[in-house]
């Protein structure tokens, strides 16, 4: 028997199938299969291994979010301090409204000669998308069963393409905005040719209870760089799934960092292949959370070929009856030698009811490499507290001090100098908002 | 090993006759395949009392409805549960009149070990002359720990002759229907060993299956339980270091350890069963649940070991740090070479205040092999100060093999301090260019190497172990270079 939830997204597809992008074309073939597969498999919940700490399931089942609607004419966006944290920054932008672009709200003029950027809609007869959702140049699948989800239900998304050698000369904001609640399934696509580069910024922010279901994915060329900066800051009514696939041609350069700070649950996906010698990537990330919120960073990097290097970082404060999960996997494969892989994941637990589940893991078949993980979890530490108090900090200065000096170890991997310092302010802030 | 099983078992004898039962199991087995009817016999051969039969069939019922855990790193043709003899009298093997008769790479390997003449004759299978008085050695350490109370018998006999105890302590740390194979060895399990250590007693000495020699052959279905009364202490060793001609292809043994309140158990295996030939074709499957529950207040358990044979390891000692300043410590070498497969780690449940708990896991890996570290490290609720660092290093010897690493980590307590760290290198080229530029064969130096990687976890073996053990390190390692 298919659960609810399951059944309500079949019936989705069902209904509407006729009206998504690309309905003439191989993607609604595409589109029949990943329903099919997607029918068969379910929702992940916690019996599967990568879900064993997140059951998705069960969460939408007990949400049952309806698609959200159009959302025409005006919007107003949210007077929060995330939805305006990258205002100062000299940046393109693209306004997405409950998962559809809204040309309307973006400001995308004067892009250089060689980069392309279009919604979903406009791309699906180019070669180099339908090469991209269909993932022709990896022999791995991963995470299959919510792609599968989202390649079904895709009606929006950013694809960004930019031609060989062309520098993108601003930061690309991406901005996600939630006006009503229910579930959207969104579609990035993002294409870097030999030597390119770009920024990339995303924020998702909204005060409604939605579900978004957003895949991105990412190829990198030879020589090509990326750096991609993400802020999650939606209403705890909502549900976040952020899946990112990224693969890696030789000498690519590859920088992630996601902070989480809103959601009622969020799970964010991380894929990096590496798929040709000397590429690197980071992938990093920071997560305060409170009250009840829940959540998940999943993290596999496939290193497929040799001499590559892949750094990992994510840091967390949780607070109150807050859940923290770190789920990462390292794949060094037969021959890929060289490799210099490193995991580190470390959490801060401030309050009683708060927890942390962490699984990093190594699966290594080749010998000469460097790799190693780690894992801590604690409390602030009692004696710098005391430390700090008997210098005349007050205990809740002092407290707050650690907690930045904490955070901001990951917060300086942020690719971006402004960015960097607005999302710090960000963690400053909530810490203060805490406390307020 | 048969004639000095002999010896025994004339001496056995006098004590069979006396309590009346395992009369003529030599002719007799069980029919092949598991029923009902296969635990019935078991239980009626060993002249069990009603409470334990019905314990076995309820183990019984709940198994046939379990499937195989398929969570593991390792791969394996499925196994026939039906098509195995669950209950057949010790084997005899074939004697032997002297060592000549002996496989010469056997020989090779107890020269490399450096064990005695007479117990290599033994351990192959020879008939061992007179001089070896196997009787005298264990009626003169039984006399010795009746004296101060300790009791250590083989489980049926504890089944006889101490109930109450058995009664009490069976299963309560690893139940009935904890996992598939827990659950098959409770249903089927025909021998073991059982220790009870009254309160305030220091064992005065290291409890050894070797000694128990009786029991040598106790078969794929072990059953051990050890219970250290409050304060009490014991070291327990397990295996041989010696490879074991074993003839099972499945082993799915059960450990239980109880620690009351400050008692300690310290438990040591060594384990280098058949770990199949070159092509990877046999071996035994050792699939063994081994868990030690800290009861009481400061009550400590710690596990040691050394694990190089078998084809598939399937082996996770843990320990429930219930009683509040409980300590748990795992200190394991895994070391696989060929084609074989190590799937092990530890669990350590941090439920009392205070708790600590260590993990030490090297893992090596040669030839095609695969090692894989499987951990928990989970501090309930309750749970406040827990302290645990766990540190796993991996080596990998060849480019064919590999090595895992999947620990987790769960919390919820914010008191609690976890620290995890792993690595995973190859032996640096440039030590072994040291070794050998000063004319150590490559070979030699590998062991060396190896050994200086394990130290950590060497160290914890008692004295007997540990020097056959550095040996065991450098031989299971043997062919992985060059």
């Amino acid at each position: 028997m298919t659960e609810k939830a399951t059944q309500n997204f079949i019936e989705t597809y069902e209904r509407t199938q006729a009206r998504l992008p690309g309905a003439d074309s191989w993607l609604s073939r595409r589109r029949e299969t990943a329903v099919k597969a997607f029918a068969e498999a379910g929702l992940p919940h916690r019996r599967l291994e990568e879900w064993k700490y997140t059951d998705l399931r069960q969460v939408l089942e007990k949400a049952a979010f309806a698609p959200a609607p159009a959302h025409e004419g005006a919007v107003i966006l949210p007077d929060s301090r995330s939805a305006a944290a990258f205002a100062a920054i000299d940046r393109y932008t693209v306004v997405f409204v409950n998962g559809r672009y809204r040309a309307d709200l973006s400001h995308t003029s004067r892009l250089p000669k060689g980069v392309e950027l279009h919604p979903l809609v406009d791309v699906v007869h180019e070669q180099w998308a339908r090469d991209l959702v269909e993932r022709r140049l990896d022999d791995g699948r991963q995470a299959e069963n919510v792609v599968d989800l989202n390649t079904a239900l895709m009606n929006d998304g950013a694809c960004l393409r930019i031609r060989k050698g062309v520098k993108l000369d601003k930061p690309l904001h991406l901005l996600f905005f939630t006006a009503d609640a229910g579930a959207s399934h969104t579609r990035n696509l993002i294409l870097i040719e030999n030597e390119a580069e770009a920024t990339i910024f995303e924020t998702h922010v909204g005060a409604e209870a939605g579900f978004a279901n957003i895949v991105t994915d990412v190829s990198l060329a030879e020589g090509a760089r990326l750096g991609h900066l993400k802020l999650q800051d939606e209403a705890t009514g909502a549900v976040h799934l952020a899946t990112m696939r990224t693969r890696l041609e030789a000498s690519a350069h590859f920088t992630s960092f996601t902070l989480t700070l809103g959601c009622g649950v969020s799970r964010g996906q991380n894929f990096v292949l590496f798929a040709g010698e000397g590429a690197e990537a980071h992938v990093n990330g920071a997560y305060a959370l409170r009250g009840t919120q829940h959540s998940d960073q999943f993290c596999v990097i496939d290193h497929a070929v040799p001499g590559c290097t892949s750094h990992t970082l994510f840091k967390g404060v949780l607070d109150d009856s807050s859940e923290g999960v770190f789920q990462g996997k390292v794949i060094v494969r037969p021959h890929a030698q060289k490799t210099d892989g490193r995991q580190m994941t470390q959490a801060l637990l401030l309050s009683r009811n708060a927890a942390m589940n962490a699984k990093p893991e190594l699966e290594i078949y080749a010998d000469d490499v460097q790799c190693a993980h780690g894992s801590t979890v604690g409390e602030l530490s009692r004696d710098a507290i005391f430390y700090l108090r008997s210098r005349g900090i007050p205990e809740l200065q002092a407290r707050q001090l650690l907690i930045s000096a904490f955070l901001d170890e990951a917060l300086d991997l942020v690719p971006h100098e402004m960015a960097r310092n607005a999302l710090k302010s960000l963690t400053d802030d909530w810490f203060a908002e805490a406390r307020a | 090993m048969a004639a000095v099983r002999e010896t025994v078992e004339t001496v056995g004898e006098v004590e069979k006759y006396k309590y009346g039962f395992f009369t003529d199991i030599e002719s007799e087995k069980a029919p092949l395949g598991l029923t009902e009817d296969t635990v019935r016999f078991i239980s009626a051969k060993k002249n069990e009392p009603e409470w334990l039969l019905e314990w076995r069939l309820a183990a019984f019922r709940r198994w046939l409805t379990m499937t195989e855990p398929t969570w593991a790193k390792v791969t394996y043709p499925p196994i026939d549960f039906q098509d195995a003899y669950y209950y057949s009298a010790p084997k005899q093997m074939a004697k032997l009149d002297s060592l000549d008769q002996v496989d010469p790479k056997l020989l090779e390997t107890y020269a490399k070990l450096g064990i005695p003449l007479t117990e290599q004759k033994m351990l192959a299978g020879v008939a061992v002359d007179a001089v070896f008085d196997s009787v005298s050695v264990v009626t003169t350490f039984k006399e010795k720990l009746a004296e101060v109370g300790v009791i250590f018998c083989p489980m049926s006999e504890a089944v006889q002759k101490h109930p109450e105890l058995v009664k009490k302590y069976l299963g309560s740390v690893v139940p009935t229907s904890d996992n598939f194979y827990a659950t098959l060895n409770s249903a089927v399990f025909s021998e073991g060993s059982f220790v009870y250590i009254p309160e305030g007693v220091r064992c005065p000495m290291e409890l050894s299956t070797y000694f128990r020699i009786n029991e040598k052959q106790t078969g794929q279905f072990e059953r051990t339980l050890i219970i250290a009364d409050k304060g009490s202490y014991v070291s327990y060793l397990e295996g041989c270091t010696a490879p074991q001609r074993d003839e099972n292809q499945l082993h799915a043994a059960v450990v239980e350890l109880v620690t009351h309140d400050d008692a300690e158990i310290k438990y040591s295996t060594v384990q280098n069963w058949f770990p199949g030939d070159e092509e990877g074709k046999g071996g035994v499957y050792n699939f063994v649940t081994k868990r030690g529950d800290c009861r009481g207040v400061n009550s400590k358990i710690s596990w040691t070991q050394v694990e190089t044979g078998s084809a598939i390891t399937w082996k996770y000692p843990s320990c429930i740090l219930r009683g509040d300043n409980s300590r748990g410590e795992f200190y394991s070498i895994a070391i696989s070479n060929g084609h074989q497969q190590v799937d092990s780690g530890t669990k350590m449940i941090h439920l009392g205040r205070n708790t600590t708990s260590r993990i030490i896991s090297k893992g090596i890996a040669a030839g095609h092999s695969s090692n894989t570290y499987r951990g928990l490290v989970s501090v309930h609720r309750k749970a406040e100060n827990v302290r645990n660092f766990t540190q796993c290093d991996s080596l990998l010897i060849g480019d064919r093999c590999s090595a895992h690493t999947v620990p987790y980590i769960e919390t919820k307590n914010p008191t609690a301090v976890l620290e995890h760290e792993a690595t995973t290198s190859k032996i640096s080229d440039d030590q072994l260019f040291y070794c050998m530029q000063r004319g150590i064969g490559e070979e030699e130096a590998v062991a060396l190497i190896v050994n200086g990687f394990c130290r950590d976890v060497l160290q914890q073996l008692p004295m007997e172990f540990a020097v056959e053990a550095q040996k065991l390190v450098g031989i299971s390692l043997e062919g992985s270079v060059g």
